[in-house]
C-alpha cells in the first residue's frame, strides 16, 4: 500500500519585487508587482509503508517545499498530494497525530527550557495517557541516550544533542510517517553518525515510513535504499542507489599501479580515457561492456603491472555530474 | 465536548500555562526590572500631579486625591488586562514558528491564549505585589471605597476587558501576514491604545465628545472607566451599559480575527514566509 502520493504536485512562491530608491518605495506601497517563483514542478512518487526514502538534491532543489506541502504547511498551486490517505492541507487532527516533521534549521524545543518540558507539552498536545508517555520516552531516552540532558536547558545543549532531543520530541506520539528536512545540517561528524544510526534503526525496528531530504551524498547513500533526485523543482531520478549509478555512470574504474619505474602517458593511452595519471598509478574510466577485456589487455601487455582494481564510479562525482549537466536553464 | 474531552483539552492548557510560568520566572529578573521601572514612573507621575495642583483645588471635576487613586487604582486594573501577545504572533509569523503549529494537533489561538495566560499571571503577582507597595506608601494619599456591588461590576469589567486587549493583541500580531516591519506599527498601536484608554490622564480631562467617544471603543474599558467607576464618577447604570457595549466588541473583534487570520493563513500558505 502506497503511504504517500504525490502526483503532478507543483508549487510558486508569491513574492513581490523589491524595488529600489525611495520613490519606487513609495509607489510599492500602493501597487507592488507580483511574482512567481517556482519551487517545484510536477513532481509525481509513491512512497510504501516502512521504506526511507531520501530526498537528495543542492540548494533550493525543492526539497524542503515538498516536504512542508506533505506537512501541510503549505498549499500547492498545482496537482494532488496523499498521505496516509489524507490531504495534508486540510490539516485533520486524525492526520496530524499520526506524522511528525522535524527541520534541521528550526527547532521546536523551547531554548530557555529543559527539553523535558516540551515532552511534556507535547504529551498534551498529542493526548498521550501518562503510562504510554512514560514508555516511550524511556525508549527514546534511552535509544538516544539522552537521559541525562533532559533536564537541562535546552541553549546549554551541543548541536547533536538539541538534535537528539528534538528527534525525539518529534517521535513520542509514535508517528507513522516521519519528514526529517536536513537532520544533519551543521552537524559533526561524530553526531551526523549518531543521528544517521538512529534513523536507520528507528526506521527498521518501527516500520515507520520515513522522507528524508539532504544535500549531503552520505546521508542518503549510508542511509537510504531508494533516493530521490530532485535539481531545479524536478525529478532527475527515483530508484534504488545502485540503479543510479548504473543509469549514470556507463563507464568503470580500472585502477593499475605500477612497479620498476613507472610508465609515461604516451604508453598507456591507447587502452582507453584516463581518468587520473601519475606515473605509479593510474585510472581509466572504462565502458561496464569493455571493462574484461581491457583489464587483460593490460595485463597481457609488457608493461610493469603490480596491481589492478575494477571499482564502480564515486557516487559523488556521479551526482555532481548530474547536478551540472543539467544547470542550462 | 464530550465531559472527558474537556478534561483533556483543560489538562492540555493547563501544562501550557505551567510551562509559560517556569519560563517567565527564568527571566524573573527582567519581570522584577521592569518593575521598578514602572513603580518609578508612577512614583514620578504622582509628584508631577501634586505640583500642578499646589495652587489649585480641582481640575476639570477631579481633586489631587482622586488623581492620585485615579493613577494606582487605574494601573493596577490596567496590568491585570495587558498583555504581550502582539511580539509573540508577529516572531511567530516571521521566523516560521507558525509552521510547527500547523503540523501539530492544537489550534494556534488557543495556544497562545494559554500561554499569555501563564505569562499575564507571572507579570499580574508580581504587578500586584509592586502596586500594593506603592499604594501602601501613599495610602493616606488615595480614597478607599469598599462598595460590594461596584468592585463586582468593575471585575466583570476587568475579565471582558482583558479578553478585549488580547483580541486587540493577537489582530496587530497578525500584521506580520503582510509586512516584515511590524516593531513600529506595534509600538505606535500600543501608544494609542494607551491615550485612548486614559493611561496617560483622565479622558475628563478632554472634551465631552472625546469621552462620549471612547465609551463606544473598546480601550477606556481597560483604565478609565473601571476607575471611573471606583471613583463613583459615573453609575452602575451606565457601568452595565459599558458592559455590554464590551460585549458586543468582543464578538465583532473576534468575527474580524477569525476572518484576517484565515486571509493571513492564505498568504502564509502562498508566500510561505
Ligand atoms: N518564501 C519563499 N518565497 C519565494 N521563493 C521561495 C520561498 N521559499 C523558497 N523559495 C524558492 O523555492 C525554491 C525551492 O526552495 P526550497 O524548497 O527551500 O529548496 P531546498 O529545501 O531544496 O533547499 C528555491 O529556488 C527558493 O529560492
Ligand atoms: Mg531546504
Amino acid at each position: 500500500m502506497h503511504v504517500i502520493k504525490v502526483e503532478n504536485l507543483s508549487k510558486s512562491y508569491e513574492y513581490y519585487k523589491k524595488q529600489s530608491g525611495l520613490k519606487a518605495s513609495i509607489r510599492a506601497l500602493f501597487r507592488r508587482k507580483k511574482m512567481y517563483a517556482k519551487a517545484i514542478e510536477k513532481i509525481c512518487f509513491n512512497i510504501d509503508e516502512g521504506e526511507l526514502v531520501g530526498f537528495l538534491g543542492p540548494n533550493g532543489a525543492g526539497k524542503t517545499t515538498t516536504l512542508k506541502i506533505l506537512s501541510g504547511i503549505l498549499h500547492p498551486t498545482n496537482g494532488k498530494a496523499e498521505v496516509l490517505g489524507y490531504k495534508p492541507w486540510e490539516r485533520q487532527k486524525e492526520y496530524q497525530k499520526q506524522f511528525a516533521l522535524v527541520m534541521g534549521q528550526k527547532n521546536q524545543l523551547w531554548p530557555d527550557l529543559p527539553a523535558m518540558d516540551s515532552f511534556v507539552l507535547n504529551k498534551e498536545i498529542y493526548g498521550l495517557s501518562d503510562k504510554e508517555f512514560k514508555k516511550n520516552l524511556d525508549e527514546l531516552a534511552n535509544v538516544l541516550n539522552i537521559k541525562d540532558i533532559l533536564n537541562t536547558q535546552v541553549r546549554k545543549l551541543s548541536l547533536g544533542q538539541k538534535m537528539k532531543c528534538e528527534l525525539a520530541v518529534a517521535l513520542l506520539h509514535k508517528p507513522k510517517v516521519l519528514f526529517l528536512d536536513e537532520p544533519t545540517i551543521g552537524l559533526d561528524v561524530v553526531a551526523q553518525k549518531n543521528i544517521r544510526d538512529f534513523i536507520k534503526e528507528y526506521n527498521r525496528e518501527r516500520k515507520t515510513t520515513v522522507v528524508l531530504t539532504s544535500h549531503y551524498m552520505e546521508d542518503i547513500s549510508q542511509l537510504c535504499k531508494r533516493i530521490i533526485i530532485v535539481n531545479l523543482g524536478k525529478i532527475l531520478y527515483d530508484g534504488q542507489l545502485d540503479g543510479l549509478i548504473k543509469k549514470y555512470a556507463p563507464y568503470k574504474l580500472l585502477n593499475i599501479t605500477f612497479n620498476n619505474s613507472g610508465v609515461k602517458r604516451y604508453e598507456i593511452e591507447k587502452y582507453g580515457l584516463i581518468h587520473k595519471f601519475n606515473q605509479f598509478n593510474v585510472t581509466f574510466k572504462i565502458d561496464r561492456a569493455k571493462i574484461k577485456e581491457t583489464a587483460i589487455a593490460v595485463l597481457s601487455s609488457d608493461l610493469p603491472v603490480d596491481d589492478i582494481l575494477i571499482d564502480e564510479a564515486d557516487i559523488d562525482d556521479v551526482i555532481r555530474k548530474i547536478f551540472s549537466s543539467n544547470k542550462i536553464d | 465536548m464530550e465531559p472527558t474531552d474537556r478534561f483533556i483539552f483543560m489538562k492540555k492548557y493547563l501544562t501550557l500555562i505551567n510551562t509559560t510560568w517556569q519560563r517567565a520566572l527564568t527571566y524573573r529578573f527582567t519581570v522584577f526590572a521592569y518593575r521598578i521601572g514602572e513603580m518609578l514612573e508612577i512614583i514620578v507621575l504622582i509628584f508631577m500631579w501634586s505640583a500642578i495642583y499646589s495652587d489649585q483645588q480641582l481640575i476639570k471635576g477631579y481633586t489631587l486625591q482622586e488623581m492620585i487613586t485615579y493613577i494606582l487604582i487605574g494601573n493596577l486594573i490596567n496590568v491585570a488586562v495587558r498583555n504581550w501577545l502582539s511580539e509573540s504572533v508577529s516572531r511567530d509569523i516571521k521566523n516560521g514558528t507558525l509552521s510547527t503549529f500547523l503540523t501539530k494537533p492544537i489550534e494556534y489561538i488557543n495556544y497562545m491564549f494559554f500561554r499569555e495566560v501563564g505569562r499575564i499571571s507571572v507579570a499580574f503577582i508580581m504587578s500586584i505585589i509592586s502596586q500594593m507597595i506603592i499604594i501602601l506608601f501613599f495610602l493616606d494619599k488615595i480614597i478607599l471605597r469598599f462598595d460590594f456591588l461596584c468592585l463586582l461590576l468593575i471585575m466583570a469589567m476587568i475579565i471582558l476587558a482583558f479578553i478585549t486587549e488580547w483580541l486587540i493583541s493577537y489582530l496587530i500580531g497578525l500584521i506580520a501576514f503582510w509586512t516584515d516591519e511590524v516593531d513600529g506599527i506595534q509600538a505606535t498601536a500600543s501608544r494609542l491604545r494607551k491615550f485612548f484608554a486614559g493611561g496617560y490622564f483622565p479622558l475628563s480631562l478632554l472634551p465631552t465628545v472625546f469621552v462620549n467617544i471612547s465609551f463606544a471603543l473598546p480601550f477606556a474599558y481597560s483604565f478609565f472607566v473601571p476607575t471611573q467607576l471606583y471613583l463613583g464618577k459615573i453609575d452602575l447604570a451606565t457601568g452595565v451599559k459599558g458592559i455590554a457595549i464590551q460585549i458586543i466588541w468582543i464578538f465583532l473583534l473576534l468575527l474580524i480575527v477569525k476572518t484576517v487570520w484565515k486571509k493571513g493563513l492564505k498568504k502564509y500558505e502562498g508566500v510561505g514566509i
